[in-house]
């Protein structure tokens, strides 16, 4: 190996750890999947890409701040609800909706689930661990009944119907790189976030909260500061979501769908940035495939993560990190013979 | 010299049990000084106290003409007084660079900027507090997976980010070996030396006490017995019963 | 005024909440001595449903229909089902303890899906429930279901033998100690795996008595396990994290709250729960009766 060709990787590798080349990776894979044949990919590719970016932001508060949240999809669900609401009161009478319109309802999804988690998140914030966990799971759900069982203004179970994007967005490619490049637009800004101050405090909360408050850190605020840009960037997934699948319904609400957030975060590893992404192309892919096969996808879900906890801990990525480690472990070890445990 | 912490009629009670009971206590600024006394004596209780980690029951704590009685810890922290732990606390899965960067960040009220450059800032202030603490050598290193001894660095190393002006050590060297403990000592004296940094710490190595405070406090049972120079309190009969006389017998 | 309908729902209320206490005993049992929150209790409660039901369709083949059948079927079901915990722990369960939280919730969360996808394999997707043949009883001029007072019977008979056994026998009160702190018990010379299997099996079996003993009420249905699961979780939470006692009342207050809010706002019942569960962790997050734990 060339000395000039190590540098360039060692310095990559240590600025962006494993994150930085997967993402590369990643970022052309996606770029080409719309060449695949037939639309079937394409969708598949949408859709990774929203759920990603709801587990993304679930990973803000996980990975990060070190709390496990079982209400995060209640803010994908407000969110999308806030774009189809406005959607639909913005469309013609015919259905259709011009392109300026239908972004404007994309922008109203963030601020909205922005809100909601400022009103949900004052009170989480006061407790960690489990508390923090249960306390999200209760105001998830209540907001999920409430959705469901307010049909004047909700639809109640039937949710809301017809919104199919403008002509243009109506073509699977299109949308999909509508998407791809609202996704990325905010994984550069989760990423910049991460890497800010603030994101290092997050940090010093999810290892030690007593210490982070005797160096003068506000810990509730802080953590709701979080809690507020984590909701924002769900409601931005929600926003994409409605137009996608045409349609929203409660169910994006409920704790079964914050679980599938939780499960891609956790198969792709919290501890990497790029993780639940990853973990998001592995759960919908194989969701994709195994459906056109069996019922019994949950059945086969179930068995992969069960297998994925008991004997990949960490993730995918935190087993390539491991991988990495103890590979360059073993050539250090050939350099000057010190030990590596 | 003018006061810059003063305690007057501190109280606080767990239940029936009384852990400080009526104590008065003040420090000049640019003083080294120790507290003393037998397990369970309240040591701990009052730096906790003063730290806001526990509010009191009755009393007043007044920092630098400010009234900081039952203030939450945070913002007695950005009054710039600083506490290191007996138990290193730290956070155990960043780096040690990044362990110090951040307490620097939280002094320096950057802790809500999400668009900084977290690597940029606060560069220089955590040089030099790595450098102080002997810790650039190891500043890339998980600080969970560091030896006890500069774990227990790291943690004065944290207290010490962002210049406080008043610093409390609960057995700073508790845990290290005696050499360690010397260095650490070392440091302390010429942080206090050289940057007037006000230092009250706790230690039951009693060399260690008369070699690096220049006053005593000798708590007992909640409550001050004497406070003095060492010699005074070397002298002092109910000190030489309460608590000398036992580590004697 | 009218008090028929009010009893109706106070009975049924009550049957509920005898099921929500059995379920959500054990998995504060379970929770208080293992640090484990099972997601797959109600799971594992449905399936002893179905397990019951077939039991019961065999021996009413073989012995002649009888409504008494239930009882060996529920004796049968819940042998099976301890045992089938005692395994999960042993197994699977217990390669968990040293993880994460998450990492725990997410291997019990696993077994929800499998577990409900097997028992579609095996029962299929329609309903099961057990006709007694048991006549509606009068009743302040209305018709009750007598074997709701079985159901309410039972539960608290259950409710005082689990606090007998906790409080009386030997291996309850090394539980309730687990519970306080694992060294202690651990000094005391006894081997702790033991008791953590012991505690999934005890917690399992009360969940599978909870199945069969509802079944002549309620249909065994597909994914109802999801909800009732929730529901456990609020009334644990809400009772307190390893009290008993605690556990027993918000049994009751969530049961009970859920049957009224039916007559008054039907689809925000549930609603009505994460309510009173938001409002305890606000005020008392260790619960109404639970004693503050260190997270």
């Amino acid at each position: 190996m060339s000395a000039g060709n190590s540098n360039w990787w060692s310095r990559f590798y240590a600025r962006y750890g494993v994150s930085g080349p997967a993402a590369l990776i990643m970022f052309v894979f996606f770029l080409l999947v719309p060449l695949l044949p037939g639309e079937f990919w394409t969708v598949v590719g949408t859709e990774i890409l929203i759920l990603g970016l709801l587990a993304m932001s679930f990973n803000l508060l996980y990975g990060y701040m070190g709390q496990i949240s079982f209400g995060h999809a209640a803010f994908f669900g407000l969110g999308a609800y806030a774009t189809a609401m406005l959607f639909t009161s913005l469309k013609t009478p015919a259905g259709a909706i011009e392109i300026p319109e239908f972004l404007l309802s994309l922008l109203v999804g963030p601020p909205v689930a922005a809100l909601g988690a400022l009103i949900v998140g004052f009170f989480c914030v006061r407790l960690t661990g489990i508390y923090f966990a249960m306390l999200s799971l209760a105001f998830g759900e209540l907001l999920f009944y409430i959705v469901f069982s307010w049909y004047s203004f909700t639809k109640g179970d039937d949710g809301i119907q017809g919104l199919l994007p403008p002509h243009f967005f109506q073509d699977a490619s299109n949308y999909y790189y509508l998407t791809l490049a609202i996704v990325v637009a905010a994984l550069l800004l989760m990423w910049r976030i991460t890497e800010s101050p603030f994101g290092y405090i997050m940090r010093t909360l999810r290892d030690n909260q007593r210490r982070a408050a005797f160096l003068g850190i506000n810990v509730r605020l802080h953590m709701l500061m979080n809690f507020v840009i984590a909701g924002a960037f769900a409601g931005l997934a929600g926003a994409l979501w409605g137009p996608f699948s045409r349609s929203v319904s409660p169910g994006l609400l409920g704790w079964q769908e914050s679980g599938i957030a939780v499960f891609m975060t956790l198969i792709g590893g919290a501890g990497a940035f790029i993780g639940p992404i990853i973990g998001s192309v592995i759960y919908t892919m194989l969701q994709a495939v195994v459906k056109m096969y069996t019922v019994y996808w949950p059945l086969t879900i179930g068995t992969i993560i069960l297998l994925i906890v008991l004997f990949v801990p960490g993730g995918v990525l935190g087993l390539v990190e491991k991988q990495l480690k103890a590979r360059q472990g073993r050539m250090h070890d050939a350099g000057n013979g010190t030990d590596e445990t | 010299m003018a006061a810059i912490l003063e305690v007057t009629g501190l109280h606080k009670h767990f239940g029936g049990v009384h852990v400080t009971r009526d104590v008065n206590f003040s420090m000049e600024e640019g003083e080294q000084s120790a507290i003393i006394g037998p397990n369970g004596a309240g040591k701990s209780t009052f730096m906790n106290l003063l730290t806001g980690y526990y509010r009191c029951d009755a009393g007043k704590a007044v920092f630098e003409g400010q009234d900081i009685t039952n203030w939450p810890p945070h913002r007695i922290a950005r009054m710039g007084i600083s506490r290191a732990f007996q138990i290193s606390s730290i956070f155990s899965k960043m780096t040690v660079a990044e362990n110090v960067r951040s307490a620097v960040h939280a002094q320096m009220r950057r802790s809500f900027s999400i668009f900084g450059v977290a690597a940029r800032i606060g560069v220089e202030e955590t040089g030099r507090v790595l450098a102080l603490c002997g810790l650039e050598g190891k500043r890339d290193l998980i600080a969970g997976e560091l030896a006890q001894g500069d774990k227990k660095r790291l943690e004065l190393a944290i207290a010490l980010a962002g210049r406080p002006r008043l610093l409390f050590l609960d057995e700073p060297t508790a845990g290290m070996s005696i050499e360690e403990a010397r260095s650490t000592m070392e440091l302390v004296d010429r942080l206090n030396r050289e940057l007037r940094l006000t230092v009250l710490f706790t230690e039951h190595d009693m060399g260690i006490v008369f070699n690096h405070a220049r006053k005593l406090t000798l708590m007992h049972r909640g409550e001050i017995v004497v406070k003095g120079t060492p010699e005074e309190v070397r002298a002092n009969e109910i000190a030489q019963k309460v608590y000398l006389g036992e580590r004697n017998a | 005024m009218d008090i028929a309908p009010y009893a109706l729902q106070l009975f049924s209320g009550l049957s509920r909440a005898m099921v929500l206490f059995l379920l959500s005993a054990g998995l504060s049992l379970i929770f208080g001595v293992m640090n484990i929150l099972n997601f797959a209790h109600a799971t594992l409660w449905l399936l002893s449903g179905y397990v019951t039901y077939s039991i019961f369709t065999v021996l009413s083949q073989q012995f002649g229909a009888s409504p008494w059948m239930l009882l060996p079927a529920i004796v049968c079901t819940v042998a099976l089902m301890s045992l089938f915990g005692f395994a999960l722990e042993r197994f699977l369960i217990r390669h968990t303890y040293t993880r994460e939280l998450p990492e725990q919730l997410l291997l019990t969360f696993a077994l929800v899906l499998i577990l409900g996808d097997v028992i579609k394999l095996i029962w299929g997707v329609e309903n099961r429930r057990i006709n007694l043949g048991v006549k509606p009883m009068e009743m302040l001029d209305t018709l009750v279901n007598p074997y709701q007072f079985v159901i309410i019977g039972t539960g608290i008979g259950v409710a005082a033998g689990l606090w007998y056994f906790l409080h009386r026998t030997r291996f309850g009160k090394i539980v309730r100690a687990a519970v306080y702190s694992r060294s202690m018990v651990s000094a005391l010379g006894i081997p702790i795996p033991l008791i953590y299997s012991g505690v999934f099996a005890l917690g399992v079996g009360l969940a599978a008595f909870a199945g069969g003993v509802f079944l002549p009420l309620l249909p065994m249905s597909l994914g109802v396990d999801h909800d009732i699961i929730v529901q456990c979780f609020a009334v644990v939470v809400i009772g307190g994290f390893g009290s008993m006692f605690g556990t027993f009342v918000a049994s009751i207050i969530v049961g009970v709250v859920y049957s009224f809010s039916i007559l008054f706002w039907p689809d925000g019942a549930l609603a009505m729960i994460f309510l009173i569960l938001i409002a305890v962790l606000i005020w008392r997050p260790w619960g109404l009766f639970g004693t503050e734990l260190r997270y």
